[in-house]
């Protein structure tokens, strides 16, 4: 009888302590999204949207400039990364299905998905920022571009093998060559996995800091011109927050609920599309 | 019979390319170059950093820079072992902690959560994984640091400090920048991942085989402990290594907290320097032609060691898909 109590008691302590581990890990997610909310709102209003900055030290003025080399840079990283990734995907789905190399290029991009971008980074520095002599928001864009294509390569290549093969049969059996056949039916039954991945793609180099850094750089003032440095909201947060002024610190937690929020509402979305559209996950 | 499936598959897809539209051919061509794009990229990252390094590679060596204490700018005397030491420590502490945490949230999503809850409570620690890493340095530096300086590590101190073994851990001044901090904000990171690996993992143990087990007795712990883990260990180590990975590369949400100091220490209350914080802090600062290829050698250990240990992840994960293909 006692050993059976210890057994008992032994079960209902370790799934006290697994239980204990998933309120660990929400408490960290309350935490941070509570902290970010309140330091956030404090400093959130038109001006911080509508100005630029004002020189170190002076009180006031936004963060124009950096929304706006923020969209330019993810606008230009979407329009290179994205059609190499869904070519690439749809290259591993099709035309290479089955094969040896199909598997070695899509384990490749798996890995590269994970690789530290701040590697990124320097090698873009190495062959853009460096032969140029000049940062440039086209480094940047091209920097997150690289860190896209293995990530919308991945996803084209998993939705794409979700649509049946005998769908591809019937439009082959109509006589359709192969590319008719991908674009007008295997594109059509895949779209929204693909869209939904490649949005999901663009919330997550929106919040790239490390790759921008030796990139794009930064830039105090307003600037649409992706040959010179442009700033970025998230490089900007990191210059704001290690500066000495409380005002920058105020607008550092301002970016960074914007850009949270932002992301997150973009996440959450596309997990829900994904999840109604294909069921699982 | 799949096996055979794919084989009719790729014969089939063999003539199709073949086929008499010219556009066949060059759509063929296309996806074939954009899929190669990131081969491409993976060697032209190698070359570019073995390039660009190669005056710190000729003259402090392999390992005479993996081991070499030095960092300094003035004499332009580099080696990596400081920030090799900053890199191990903080990476190997945040395993330490996020793994029993990430398997426990693993173990009650899974096995305990009413069927309502498991979804939502997977997807609230999944989307600890989507805040940019900015976002972790920024609440770190501002709201962790300050409670660990006042509170967390005092605490420490006075408790585990004073014990014999582990003691100089936990030993010096707190002042919450430090490998301590940084290894909370690293496992805060890397939780999510290994705790859906984990999870994915879990659901593939066949029903009958813990139903079994049930029937002969075994309490739910025991189940979890002797079939479930045991049945998705490959799994696990796959999604720890992938942890290892992530947790390696971490830039932004170390650069705040760590303080950059190229020093090794015995406490974890010292301030540290990781490879990529050093990148990080003083890539655009590098004066000397020297200092800039030595920061790039850094970026190509960062790179081939991240490299190394993810393909090892992948390789843990392809087999367990192999080994269990399961329904999903």
């Amino acid at each position: 009888m006692k050993r059976e109590q210890k057994r008992k008691l032994q079960s209902v302590v370790a799934l006290t302590l697994s239980m204990l581990a998933a309120l660990f890990g929400i408490f960290w997610l309350v935490f941070i999204l509570g902290s970010v909310l309140v330091h956030g709102a404090r400093a959130l209003n038109a001006s911080f949207f509508l100005n630029d900055p004002t020189p170190p030290g002076v009180t006031g003025g936004g963060m124009r400039n950096a929304f706006v080399g923020q969209l330019l840079i993810t606008l230009f990283a979407t329009i290179m990364g994205v059609p190499v990734g869904i070519l690439g995907g749809t290259f591993l789905a099709e035309y290479a299905r089955g094969k040896r190399l199909s598997h070695y290029v899509s384990m490749l991009a798996d890995i590269m998905v994970t690789v530290p971008t701040i590697v990124v980074g320097t090698f873009i520095y190495a062959i853009m920022v460096k032969p140029l002599g000049h940062f440039s928001g086209w480094a940047g864009a091209v920097a997150l571009a690289v860190i896209m294509i293995p990530v919308v390569l991945r996803t084209t290549e998993n939705m794409l093998t979700l649509v049946p093969w005998t769908l591809r049969e019937a439009a082959f059996a109509l006589g359709a060559p192969y590319y008719k056949v991908i674009i007008q039916v295997v594109y059509r039954g895949a779209i929204t996995g693909i869209f939904t991945g490649v949005l999901l793609s663009i919330a997550r180099v929106a919040g790239e800091t490390a790759p921008l850094l030796f990139t794009s750089f930064n830039n105090s003032f307003f600037s649409g011109n992706m040959n010179g440095p442009i700033a970025s909201l998230t490089v900007t947060i990191f210059q704001y927050a290690m500066g000495p002024y409380d005002d920058w610190h105020q607008q550092a937690w301002a970016a960074a609920l914007v850009i949270t929020f932002a992301i997150l509402l973009v996440t959450i979305v596309g997990r829900m599309v994904i999840k109604l559209r294909y069921g699982k996950k | 019979m799949k096996k055979e499936a794919a084989g009719i598959k790729t014969q089939k897809t063999k003539n199709l390319i073949l086929g008499k539209d010219p556009f066949d051919l060059l759509f063929y061509m296309v996806t074939a170059v954009a899929a190669l794009a990131v081969l491409a990229i993976t060697i032209g990252i190698f070359f570019i950093l073995v390039r660009e390094s190669y005056p710190a590679i000729k003259k402090f060596g392999v390992f005479g820079f993996i081991f070499a204490k030095d960092w300094d700018p003035y004499r332009e005397i580099f080696g990596a072992a400081t920030n090799l030491f900053g890199t191990a420590v903080t990476t190997c502490l945040s395993l330490v902690i996020a793994i029993p945490v990430a398997i426990g949230i693993a173990i009650f999503v899974t096995e305990i959560a009413p069927d309502f809850l498991k979804g939502p409570i997977g997807g609230a620690i999944e989307l600890l994984a989507a805040i940019p890493s900015i976002i972790y340095g920024l609440w770190g530096f501002f709201t962790l640091a300050p409670i660990m300086a006042n509170h967390v590590e005092p605490l420490l101190m006075d408790t585990l400090g004073k014990l014999p073994l582990i003691g100089p851990l936990f030993q010096g001044t707190p002042m919450g920048i430090d490998m301590l901090t940084a290894s909370v904000i690293l496992s805060i990171m890397i939780i999510p991942f290994t705790a859906s690996i984990a999870r994915d993992s879990f659901n593939l143990t066949p029903e009958l085989v813990k139903e079994s087990a049930y029937a002969v007795g075994a309490t739910r712990w025991e189940v979890v402990k002797n079939v479930v883990i045991p049945y998705s260990r490959l799994g696990i180590f796959g999604g720890v290594a992938l942890s290892l990975g992530r947790a390696l590369g971490e830039t932004m949400a170390v650069a705040f907290v760590l303080g950059n100091n190229h020093q090794i220490t015995t406490s974890l209350f010292d301030a540290a320097a990781t490879i990529t914080v050093t990148l990080a802090n003083e890539f655009t600062e590098a004066s000397s032609k020297m200092y800039t290829a030595s920061l790039f050698y850094l970026a190509l250990l960062l790179f081939v060691l991240s490299f190394i240990i993810l393909a090892v992840a992948k390789f843990f994960l392809v087999r367990y898909q192999k080994k269990y293909p399961g329904e999903q």
